[in-house]
């Protein structure tokens, strides 16, 4: 549990870093866990044009897993928010990342969890069904 | 593995076999392999010149150390990319003065066994494994330094080193925090920081014992030849790799970056202005020892190799020469010979603060050199000589004291700019 706990707050921590960065006036994070995994999602009410959406979602998403990063540079993730936040940290460490805007502004899921945690099984997602 | 990690491939593979074959052809095999048995059982505490006990053997050991990193990274399943290339050149770099297969080993089963431990993967610290070889000294120094009977001394020596990289994991990511990805050593900081207990331990026990410097003063041809080979075999996969002017156009892209850790350039886009920054570092600090008339030992060339090694992980043109220029000033202040060993060492190595420059500008990466040279002076001695990556340690000082007061500039600017 204390591992969990400090994995999920550095990856809040970077990403409301990253978030903040571009000075909105709302910012809505949520957490929901479950046994093999967990959904983060983050709202705020500054729209990105599709270039930045882009660049947001190849970080989160990388191409190659990248386990020698993750788990020892990956460490870094939240750890200073004086200088830019990095979303590559945050990439080697999740399953998966959604991006998207919503009406008011960016709306970013994150997805992490074992091996066996699969997103679309997630009972959120079932709920909202 | 996609084409450009083939590619990596190919070419440590091929620059590993070289020195191989380079060594066996000069010393002939015999010998080869009797020097690098000798080698085995050197102390390898700084600063050790391999070279001294024969040129072919070196190139061997080197190469078997490589081959090692090289088999490992394969088989941890990671990507043979920038922080992967950076670790197999360091690593053959130090082989010219100080890592051995011998003392190397047992480090790698203890971080082999951490991650066991921890449910982790063993590529997950990979990188932990092959930097931790940098306190491999500790190993040979219990071996072979102490006093004991062999049939004591190694058995315990192993044990060290399997329980030293059985800790470095949980060190390394603390360390990192530090000094926040700005000092690209970051386990020759880890280590040095280690080092200071294992040598603190050993002073009580009355058994730490400090060598003088051992150094090759001449210069063999097959020296001077290591580095504009392995340069130019980088800089002609870049061009096979992509046109010549993607090449340069990439090159240009990467000065851009600031090289704070982890920055893997091999994941730009620019395949082949990477590889050329790896060539053109190497070459352009080769002429800068010719320049000023160093001879081509075993630890200069470590040096350079290692400048190389970081080319695809962090080190560019750019943000490399003003660090560089800080440490001659010091020299020059300090009134210390730019052509003692130590002066051309703390030179090569102090690249190791690139990404301050990177970040901060080339003023404050000169300040960054000036106090480097000062501090890596004092910290071997600290350490017992123990860890090989020095200047690592140093820079790891050196970048917390400036990050952590660029930091708060940085904070008051913000908060002054919206009163």
């Amino acid at each position: 549990m204390k591992r969990k706990k400090e994995f999920i707050g550095r990856l809040i921590g970077e990403m409301t870093n990253y978030l903040l960065e571009s000075d909105p006036l709302m910012l809505v994070v949520s957490l929901h866990h479950e046994q093999d995994g967990a959904h983060i999602s983050f709202f705020d009410d500054r729209i990105r044009t599709d270039k930045e959406l882009k660049k947001i979602n190849d970080a989160l998403n990388p191409k190659n897993s990248r386990p020698e990063l993750a788990g020892y540079y990956g460490s870094m993730a939240g750890n200073s928010m004086s200088w830019s936040g990095r979303l590559d940290l945050i990439g080697w460490q999740i399953k998966g990342a959604s991006v998207k805007n919503s009406s008011t502004g960016i709306h970013i899921d994150l997805w992490l969890g074992s091996d066996e945690f699969m997103p679309e099984q997630f009972t959120i997602n079932q709920n909202k069904k | 593995m996609d084409k450009k990690e083939k590619t990596l491939y190919i070419v440590i593979t091929l620059l590993v076999v070289s020195l191989a074959i380079f060594g066996v052809w000069i010393e002939g095999p015999t010998n080869a392999f009797r020097q690098v048995l000798m080698l085995q059982g050197q102390s390898a505490q700084l600063i050790n010149d391999f070279t001294v006990y024969g040129t072919g053997g070196t190139f061997v050991n080197a190469a078997s150390v490589g081959a090692l990193a090289l088999i490992l990274v394969y088989f941890a399943s990671v990507n043979l990319s920038g922080p992967t290339l950076a670790t197999i050149l360091t690593m053959i770099g130090f082989s010219f003065f100080g890592t051995t297969p011998l003392n190397s080993i047992p480090i790698i089963v203890g971080v082999y066994l951490a991650s066991r431990y921890s449910n982790q993967s063993f590529g997950s610290f990979s990188i932990i494994a092959l930097f931790g070889t940098a306190i491999g000294p500790v190993v040979t120094f219990i071996i072979f330094t102490t006093d004991m009977p062999l049939m004591f001394s190694f058995p315990l020596g192993l044990a060290a080193g399997v329980l030293i990289g059985f800790i470095l994991p949980a060190l390394a990511s603390s360390m990192l925090q530090l000094h926040q990805g700005y000092n690209l050593y970051n386990m020759g900081f880890t280590c040095g920081f280690l080092g200071l207990f294992i040598a603190g331990i050993l002073r009580a026990l009355g058994i730490i014992y400090i060598p003088e410097s051992n150094w090759n003063e001449g210069s063999s041809l097959s020296l001077m030849l290591v580095i504009p080979f392995f340069s130019l075999v980088f800089i002609i996969t870049a061009l096979l790799t992509e046109k010549w002017q993607n090449c340069f156009y990439g090159l240009k892209e990467i000065q851009k970056m600031t090289g704070r850790l982890p920055s893997d350039f091999f994941d730009s886009p620019y395949i082949g202005g990477t590889l050329l920054n790896v060539g053109l570092l190497g070459l352009l600090y080769y002429l800068y020892v010719l320049a000023i008339g160093v001879s081509l030992s075993g630890p200069v060339v470590g040096g350079l190799l290692t400048i190389m090694a970081f080319g695809g992980f962090g080190k560019t043109l750019k943000n490399t020469y003003p660090i560089v220029l800080g440490v001659i000033l010091a020299s020059l202040l300090f009134k210390k010979e730019l052509t003692e060993g130590g002066a051309v060492l703390a030179l090569l190595f102090s690249t190791t603060l690139a990404p301050l420059a990177g970040q901060f500008g080339p003023v404050i990466g000169i300040v960054a050199g000036v106090l480097h040279l000062v501090m890596v002076e004092i910290t071997a001695h600290w350490q017992g000589a123990l860890n090989l990556y020095n200047n690592g340690f140093a820079g790891g000082l050196t970048a917390i004291l400036v990050v952590a007061i660029m930091q708060w500039f940085s904070t008051y600017q913000k908060r002054r700019s919206r009163l």
